[in-house]
């Protein structure tokens, strides 16, 4: 990393912000991180958040008492599956998703990893269908596409321009240093629903990094975008959390 | 887990245990000295839908009849009286409880303020106190079971109440033991759910009442029995404003202790405390305290089949099971709670704290909650459980008030409240005193059973526990 240049400077070969990955996961129910996936998320910042969901009637000092050090442990060995260093955090809880914005919100995570099994990570789709950070989604993708390709795949509907979207990250990728042969850009337009388009083409990829949902009447019935997602790939799902959110939610 | 070596230890060789006394994100979550955070999830909807949610059930749908059948339409005085004395208490508890959030509630504000035998007493009992006031609610449930399957057209009388009552001890309990999902969530809905029934059924009942809508009901002299029935009616009544203390028993999940602990308990009183006066005013005016008491437990639902037919009833008497069951049921998780606190310090043994590995749950101290409630809910006597809930209780709230002006005598560094009492020692005397007071006009039996639990508490924490320290330990 240059650390003479001003972040701003156009055409500047480097990262803006390093990027910060939160991996969540349920510690003491076994969930952890596959070697493949540490290996892909390496070069970012990771912060492991080990939670556990109480049920409403114990209170969270009083599990903390029976399975801080189980937790304690857990969480290490989750740690050492990763080369570099990273940060542990444990929180009992009888909220998962306020924990997780907490947490987002107080280490201003770039991304956020909604964890999936996965294989080995060669191809990564970045699906744009609504306003995202473009600059937090380059240097994501920057840091952690080091040889790999990625497809960048605009999704056409109302109120949202997806060729403008796709250029403009294209754009700000190659700025970064990232070799152009390595992207792909297209652009569909999509009716309905655009989550299970990207549902449908999910299989063909290793990784995906996509956006936050915006609050919609779809999103309270069906859930969160990015959950849907998570659910019916076997993918990992990266998800860029924009700037400012989740401080006084 | 950091455990202090200066407290002593019980007859098992285990020391209270010390856990997240280290800092606090903004209210959000408290923080171990391991550095494991500790989440806050419940806001102020949640604790008001704890104080309300444990509270409604009793005054409003068991107690109408009763007291009206004891102290005539002064019954409404018995209730505001009863209002007045537990926001003399809720004051005093809130500062304690923003001072020490812990989860525990009044057992560990006595505890800390009074020393150990003060503690144990007061822990033991309240673990007690909570399964009368459970086995209470649930004869109230088992009285509006029946009611609706009588309304339903199946032919029951009474001796179907204790049954129902302890089929739904064994059925909460259990619950409770696997895990109910989303179980505080739930909770929140059913409150405001209740809310609106009884506010449309007491806003156009009260108007009606006034002569709005052209019927002049029933007059009566306001105390036709005297002044004293007043008095012993508060007594009996005032279980139904245990819950407000509930709220510090959560106080460790609570977000931003130091603004909705306050909040929460003084407001879950008042918002009780006007519902309660209001119903004995619209159901003396309706029938006269005379008939009202021939209804029972189930009197409420008369008044509301008066004022709207049989829909009315119908909803009012869902209204009943959904208030006593939510009221059972808190009161169970706040028992579980108590356990918990008392066997934290090592004034009991710590096995009654541990949890279920497959669901997450206090097992033991579930047991030790719903067991010996279905024993008293067979019992079916509802006065006496309802008199010695609140002996029980009103013994602990006596001492919080205390607690305060000693804390406040001699505050320790660590005391650094974020609400704080105005004119405390009036404010805190006088709650002592109505508290005790009130006890005196329990009756006999009532009384008895109440001071043989504190005895008995006190002659275990001597046998088992008299090395242990908790007196000005955070």
């Amino acid at each position: 990393m240059t650390d003479d240049v001003t972040p701003a400077d156009e055409g500047d070969l480097s990262i803006r912000e390093p990027p910060k990955v939160l991996i969540p996961l349920a510690v003491l129910e076994g969930e952890t991180v596959p070697k493949t996936l540490a290996t892909f998320l390496d070069p970012a910042d990771i912060v492991v958040l080990g939670y556990h969901v109480l049920p409403d009637q114990t209170s969270t000092e009083q599990a903390s008492m029976q399975f801080e050090e189980r937790a304690q442990e857990t969480i290490a060995d989750v740690a050492a599956v990763f080369e570099e260093a990273v940060e542990t955090r444990i929180v009992f809880t009888h909220d998962r998703d306020q924990t997780v914005e907490r947490v987002a919100a107080d280490i201003d995570a770039t991304a956020v990893l909604h964890s999936n099994p996965g294989g080995s990570i060669d191809d990564v789709l970045v699906p744009l269908r609504n306003a995202i950070d473009a600059d937090r989604l380059a240097d994501l993708v920057a840091t952690l596409v080091a040889e790999h390709h990625v497809t960048l795949w605009g999704l056409q509907q109302d109120g949202f321009d997806a060729a403008a979207a796709v250029a403009d990250a294209s754009e700000r990728l190659t700025d970064r240093g990232f070799s152009a042969d390595r992207i792909t850009t297209e652009t569909t337009t999509v009716e309905g629903d655009p989550i299970r388009a990207i549902v449908a083409r999910s299989a063909e990829f290793d990784a995906i990094v996509m956006g936050e949902s915006e609050e919609s009447l779809r999103s309270v019935f069906l859930g969160e975008d990015e959950d849907r997602v998570a659910e019916a790939t076997v993918a990992p799902v990266l998800v860029v959390r924009d700037r400012d959110t989740g401080d006084d939610s | 887990m950091g455990t202090t070596s200066d407290t002593g230890t019980n007859r098992a060789g285990e020391q209270p245990t010390t856990v997240s006394s280290v800092g606090d994100e903004e209210g959000k979550a408290s923080v171990t000295d391991d550095g494991t955070e500790l989440e806050r999830t419940i806001g102020l909807k949640g604790g008001l839908a704890i104080g309300i949610g444990t509270m409604i059930g009793a005054g409003i749908f068991v107690f109408p009849g009763l007291a009206a059948g004891q102290a005539g339409p002064a019954a409404a005085g018995s209730f505001a009286l009863g209002a007045v004395i537990a926001l003399l208490v809720a004051l005093p508890a809130s500062e304690l409880a923003t001072a020490m959030p812990k989860s525990g509630g009044g057992y560990y504000f006595v505890s800390r303020a009074l020393g150990s035998l003060a503690g144990a007493v007061v822990g033991i009992s309240i673990w007690l106190g909570l399964v009368f006031a459970t086995a209470f609610y649930l004869v109230g449930f088992g009285n509006y079971a029946a009611a609706v399957l009588a309304e339903a057209g199946v032919p029951v009388g009474g001796g179907l109440v204790t049954p129902l009552a302890v089929v739904f001890a064994f059925l909460l309990t259990g619950l409770n033991l696997v895990g109910t999902e989303n179980a505080a969530k739930l909770q929140n809905y059913v409150v405001g759910l209740l809310l609106s029934i009884l506010v449309v059924f007491l806003a156009y009942g009260g108007l009606d009442t006034v002569g709005v809508f052209g019927s002049v009901r029933t007059r009566e002299t306001l105390l036709p029995f005297g002044l004293f029935p007043v008095f012993t009616t508060a007594a009996l009544v005032f279980t139904s404003y245990l819950g407000f203390a509930q709220v510090a028993t959560v106080a460790g999940d609570l977000k931003n202790p130091g603004r909705n602990l306050p909040l929460a308990m003084v407001g879950s009183v008042i918002a009780v405390g006007i519902l309660y006066v209001a119903t004995i005013f619209v159901a003396t005016s309706a029938f006269g305290s005379a008939r009202l008491e021939t209804f029972g437990e189930t009197a409420i639902v008369e008044v509301a089949r008066q004022f709207f037919g049989r829909p009315g009833a119908i909803a009012i008497l869902l209204a009943g099971l959904l208030a006593t069951v939510s009221s059972a049921n808190a009161s169970i998780l706040s028992t579980s709670r108590a356990v918990f606190a008392v066997s934290k310090d090592a004034l009991i043994p710590g096995t009654a704290s541990r949890l279920n590995l497959k669901y997450g749950t206090p097992h033991v101290a579930l047991a030790m909650a719903g067991g010996p409630v279905v024993l008293l809910t067979a019992l079916g006597e509802v006065e006496i459980l309802a008199e010695v809930a609140s002996f029980l209780h009103l013994v602990m709230y006596g001492l919080m008030c205390v607690s305060l002006i000693a804390m406040r005598r001699n505050e320790p560094d660590w005391y650094d409240p974020d609400f704080r009492v105005p004119a405390y020692p009036l404010i805190a005397g006088v709650g002592a005193l109505a508290s005790f007071g009130l006890v005196a006009f329990m009756q006999p039996a009532s009384l008895a059973i109440g001071f043989v639990i504190m005895v008995l508490s006190a002659g275990w924490y001597v046998y088992y526990a008299d090395d242990v320290q908790l007196k000005g330990a955070l």
